[in-house]
């Protein structure tokens, strides 16, 4: 089995390489991509989508199944690292520490558990002290990371950035809150579920904006088509619908993220990890 | 007045230089681990600080408000990384000395 597995690689490796062949060399100025499209985009994508930075222009607009295919990409990541890793079978062994005295109690027998309260509370297998200064600053530091994810997100049409960006640094400010606290501290306040509607909707709202557009009597992913919907600011549709789109990659990307390091990191079981 | 921001700005990039250099030796030249995160973790944060200042000095060529906000931006750049740089070096030592990991003295060189 693995050497067929090896084989089937190696196979669709030498395909790719061999696919490479027909590809135009590096920087080549007669390639059809330097002599005609990025003069036209150059030209043309101000006037057209009233979006000054051109590389979201392209990327969400005049490439729009690609950037939406990427999403759904992402979306069936987590969804691979979900169905692979997620262990619903309950944990073996299960740690509590009186929290007065600091005594450590360990139950082997699975079937026997203790509700945590005042006095009683979960501990991870590798629990450490918490360090209050860690602990301060990432108080301190979460919320800013995530104003900023924001602006990277609501920016994508005018300055670098954009959903999938955005997403990553809202994600990494969720994976620190994990980090300086406890993993439970963070699956407290985003649950599983939440992160799972999350995925999906993020996948929906782009789906959903071109599915929107050809309800408008366009074609998929037309933003122009949705005109009718913003009669205050008509001209600025398509940047608009470029700002919807990456909404939804930021979100999609934010719960994948998340997703994928609380099943590495807790193998699955959602309880205890990094 | 150009030359003047020219000479501060540029003053305050060769001061940054200076200890992001320093750092860089510090690290290479430092015996153990944690009196090396020492260089890696003041030296960087305080040649940022330089760096970011002689880059906003310049930036005052063209005053107007966006240069203003932009260099407001820059500073608050620099105050995150002095919040975040000392917090991940001690975080760092802690796990260090979690690890066991036991610092360098000159007594252990000469057994």
């Amino acid at each position: 089995m693995k050497f067929l597995g090896l084989v089937i690689v190696c196979l669709t490796g030498g395909l790719l390489l061999y696919g490479t062949m027909d590809l135009p060399n590096w920087g080549d100025p007669a390639s059809p991509a330097s002599t005609h499209l990025s003069d036209y985009y150059i030209e043309h994508i101000v006037e057209e989508t009233q979006v000054p930075n051109l590389v979201t222009a392209v990327l969400a607009d005049y490439r729009g199944y690609d950037t939406m295919f990427e999403t759904a990409v992402v979306f069936c990541a987590g969804l691979a690292c979900f169905l692979l890793l997620r262990d619903f079978r309950p944990g073996k062994d299960r740690y509590y520490r009186h929290i007065p005295t600091g005594v450590m109690l360990h139950f082997k027998n699975p079937d026997t558990r203790m509700i945590p309260g005042n006095e009683f509370e979960h501990m991870d297998k590798d629990w450490v002290p918490s360090d209050i200064i860690i602990k301060t600053v990432c108080r301190i530091l979460i919320p800013f990371i995530q104003i900023y994810a924001l602006y990277v997100v609501a920016h994508g049409d005018f300055s670098p950035g954009g959903g999938f960006q955005g997403g990553v640094i809202f994600g990494s400010s969720l994976i620190l809150m994990a980090i300086s606290y406890n993993l439970k501290t963070l699956l407290k306040r985003v649950t599983e579920k939440f992160l799972s509607m999350f995925a999906a909707t993020g996948v929906l709202i782009y789906v959903g904006l071109g599915v929107l557009a050809m309800i408008m009597g366009g074609q998929f992913l037309d933003y122009g088509m949705l005109a009718p919907l913003v009669p205050w600011d008509p001209g600025h549709i398509r940047a608009l619908g470029m700002l919807g789109v990456e909404i939804g990659v930021g979100i999609a990307v934010m719960s994948v993220m998340v997703i994928i390091y609380v099943n590495i990191v807790s193998e699955g079981r959602h309880d205890e990890g990094l | 007045m150009h030359i003047i921001i020219n000479i501060l700005s540029v003053s305050c990039l060769l001061m940054g230089l200076i200890f992001f250099i320093g750092g860089a030796v510090g690290i290479m030249r430092m015996p153990d681990f944690y009196s090396r995160l020492h260089p890696a973790g003041k030296l960087d944060t305080l040649g940022i600080f330089t760096m970011v200042a002689g880059l906003v000095i310049y930036n005052f060529h063209h005053l107007s408000l966006g240069v203003v906000l932009l260099s407001i931006k820059m500073f608050l750049i620099v105050f995150f990384v002095f919040l975040a740089s000392p917090t991940a070096t001690h975080s760092i030592v802690d796990a260090g000395m979690r690890a066991g990991l036991r610092p360098w003295t000159k007594k252990k060189e000469k057994e």
